[in-house]
């Protein structure tokens, strides 16, 4: 028998359950089980015509051993982060100190640096294809004669650019936020006790930031490890491989091929998705340790 | 005061990405069929029989096309009452939906097939032979241009019937030529007569180059084929790209952006080599019938003619681009397939769209239609057929592709000598397919 408790419990349980239904639903067929089913895939053979073989590590082995993996996909990806993040970090952490003051048309720039995230990344992406041309804008401002989306020395530097742009409008929105909640006591109190500008910055509002730091550097690390359709728009992964990325690399060998490799695709998918998680793991202990 | 300067910003920036985003784009659309779609008013009471529906899916290229080929199949489901034919263009990438469709055991009846991507197809046996249905209806293989059935022929079964095809032409610009008092090309022109001609176009500071030569895999290669030369091996299991044919080509080709005769779409601010063309920037370009509608559509006052490419050393070279219309192997509705297929390559629906101009038609004796009279530049495209490769290099075909195209960006972005260049693409070509 159950008591009136254990009763109330269980149809509590119950109703939560049937309210978390649908949602259930949908991440068992469409995440759960797809991650699992391109785990399997990626111990395979499998073109999408014939039957899955098993193919045990041989996919991981071939992978780690590929050309287009070691000399490009693997070190683009791992430049595009260290290079993105930290500066996409950095500049809208200044900009989002800078519209927290009272300065005017501050309304307005908040709404114009935010505009960029709301736009889509494919009509960013052949704007900018047009403004970094060898007769576009940026090359008369300057007087230069680059070719920049078709040179392998400049044509990642360009995406990172198009991508640091359109990423700060979010992380100025998330820090803005942040900075908003701090409360005016703590800074009150710091100057009473005759803290500078700087030391109000270090001690107070770069501790009090913490949490929005660290969602942002993570979202950050996630997005620039999974860059793509800027990519697929202004490059193709080309010229030279420059700008083949672990993403693009999982596209080409997935579908860009006459000849498909699911198998060699899942595995690149999983490889990457082992080096977020590491990357996130990593920094979490060190947001931790400062705490 | 703020508050209300940031609502006009904010109304301003509203107001320009909606007009941005609705302005009406001003496109000269001459719709080429000649029949309007309007359904007989006939209501004879037709005796029940058992009607089959038909799945038929392509990319949808343009507009033009889309109307083209509806209206050939209004026309055969005026003759066929008890065939229904569900068109279902697929729009966005065609081959990523198509082979996952396939995958899925999904695909529809009639598909699209490029022969680039054919021998994954015909080796995965996921398509039907057709040649019994052939035989059911009397379709005999040699009323279709050779070049092309046999494309769509894999270990002596025929898997696809050619709707249309493209081979690339020297397309020149006739007001750049008259300028520099240059005669216009031939037929019977070589690899001299086009290199001094480019010369003498050239202007590089006005930003005038006399020819295109992207480092694009669809069309150095007939330089190749024109040095005697080849891609692959005839078993498609190796590569020749690294034979002295191909250096020399490659040496050939890529000398135009050096002594700066020709140029890179990209040097002259375009994505690719059409719109140069079309700009006035490039005076000849070797590009394939697509050209024509859009030249007439987006440059309509350009004066412009094409003809066959040059004679190499080793005579004449080109690539054959072509489409088929293939039945897949789930097909519960075979024999209507064909019926369909059968009906939009017939005699008369292949003058159809020959006389649209989009594409220029499977079937040999069309040679002889008086349209070519008329459009010189659409013949020249046709008579390049004779003697000219399938743009196809077998199962690792975009592989070969990429490594090709690299090898020309080496030479290019990094002066890199075409031997060497050529060499390492061999290389790196050789380890995927396992040599």
């Amino acid at each position: 028998m159950l008591s009136q408790a254990q009763r109330r419990k269980l149809s509590e349980w119950f109703t939560a359950y049937v309210f978390l239904a649908p949602w259930f639903f949908i991440l068992f067929i469409f995440v759960l089980f797809s991650i699992g089913w391109a785990f399997y895939l990626s111990f395979t053979d499998y073109n999408l015509f014939s039957p899955p073989k098993w193919a045990g590590l041989s996919q991981y082995i071939r992978v780690l051993r590929d050309r287009d993996f070691l000399q490009h996909a693997l070190p683009n990806t791992l430049k595009y982060v260290a290079v993105v993040v930290p500066i996409q970090t950095v500049i809208s952490l200044i900009i989002a100190f800078a519209l927290d003051q009272s300065i005017r048309f501050r309304r307005f720039f908040r709404t114009a640096f935010y505009v960029p995230s709301v736009t889509s990344s494919v009509v960013i992406s052949l704007i900018f294809v047009w403004l970094f041309s060898k007769i576009g804008i940026i090359n008369q401002i300057f007087r230069l004669k680059i070719d920049w989306l078709n040179s392998p020395t400049y044509a990642l530097p360009t995406i990172m650019m198009v991508n640091i742009w359109s990423t700060i409008g979010t992380m100025m929105l998330i820090f803005l936020a942040a900075l908003q909640d701090i409360p005016v006591v703590l800074y009150e109190a710091a100057q009473i006790d005759g803290a500078n500008r700087f030391q109000i910055l270090r001690h107070v509002t770069i501790p009090a930031l913490r949490p929005a730091i660290f969602f942002v550097v993570t979202m950050g690390v996630i997005g620039c490890f999974q860059v793509f359709d800027q990519i697929y728009v202004m490059t193709a992964g080309g010229p030279l491989g420059s700008t083949t990325t672990m993403a693009y690399l999982i596209y080409k060998w997935a579908f860009g091929s006459t000849n498909i490799q699911m198998g060699r695709a899942s595995a690149v998918a999983f490889i990457l998705s082992l080096m977020i998680l590491v990357v996130v793991l990593i920094q979490r202990r060190i947001i931790e340790r400062e705490e | 005061m703020d508050r209300k300067l940031f609502a006009l910003m904010a109304l301003l920036v509203v107001a320009g990405l909606v007009l941005t985003a609705c302005a009406p784009q001003t496109v000269t659309v001459t719709v080429p069929v000649k029949e309007t779609v309007q359904v007989p008013v006939e209501k004879t009471v037709v005796v029940p029989q058992e009607r089959v529906t038909v799945r038929l899916s392509g990319w949808a290229a343009n507009p033009q096309e889309t109307a083209l080929l509806e209206s050939l199949l209004y026309r055969f489901s005026v003759e066929n009452p008890n065939i229904v034919v569900k068109y279902e263009p697929i729009t966005g990438d065609y081959w990523q939906a198509i082979k996952t469709l396939v995958g899925a055991g999904e695909e529809p009846d009639i598909y699209y097939m490029d022969i680039f991507q054919f021998p994954f197809f015909a080796k995965e046996g996921v398509l039907l032979p057709l040649d019994d249905l052939m035989a059911s209806t009397g379709t005999r293989r040699d009323v279709f241009i050779p070049d092309l059935i046999n494309a769509f022929t894999y270990e002596g079964k025929t898997y696809g019937i050619p709707k249309d095809f493209n081979t690339l032409a020297l397309f020149y610009n006739k007001d750049l030529f008259d300028q520099a008092g240059l005669a216009y090309p031939t037929d019977n022109w070589t690899w001299d007569d086009l290199k001094a001609a480019a010369q003498k176009l050239s202007q590089p500071d006005k930003n005038i180059y006399g020819m295109g030569v992207p480092a694009d895999p669809g069309r150095f290669p007939i330089f190749v084929f024109q040095n005697g030369g080849r891609i692959m091996t005839e078993d498609f299991s190796d590569t020749l790209l690294d034979s002295p044919e191909a250096v020399e080509a490659a040496r050939f080709y890529t000398g135009f952006y050096f002594d700066k005769s020709g140029a890179l779409p990209s040097d002259v601010g375009e994505g690719w080599q059409g719109t140069a063309f079309g700009k006035g920037n490039f005076a000849m370009v070797f590009e394939g019938g697509w050209l024509i509608p859009y030249l007439n559509q987006q440059f309509p006052n350009l004066k412009y003619g094409a003809v066959l490419p040059p004679k190499g050393p080793k005579g004449y070279g080109n690539l054959i681009f072509t489409v088929a219309y293939v039945i897949s192997k789930n097909s519960k509705n075979p024999e209507a397939a064909w019926k369909v297929i059968e009906f939009i390559t017939n005699e008369a629906s292949q003058t159809t769209v020959l006389e649209s101009g989009f594409a220029l038609p499977s079937r040999a004796s069309l040679i002889n239609n008086p349209y070519f009279e008329s459009h010189p530049e659409s013949a020249a495209i046709f008579r390049g057929a004779n003697g000219a490769t399938p743009f196809m290099w077998g199962l690792y075909g975009s592989d070969v592709n990429e490594k090709m195209g690299q090898a020309l960006e080496r030479i290019y972005l990094k002066g890199q000598d075409p031997a060497e260049s050529l060499q390492q693409a061999a290389k790196e070509l050789r380890e995927i397919l396992g040599k």
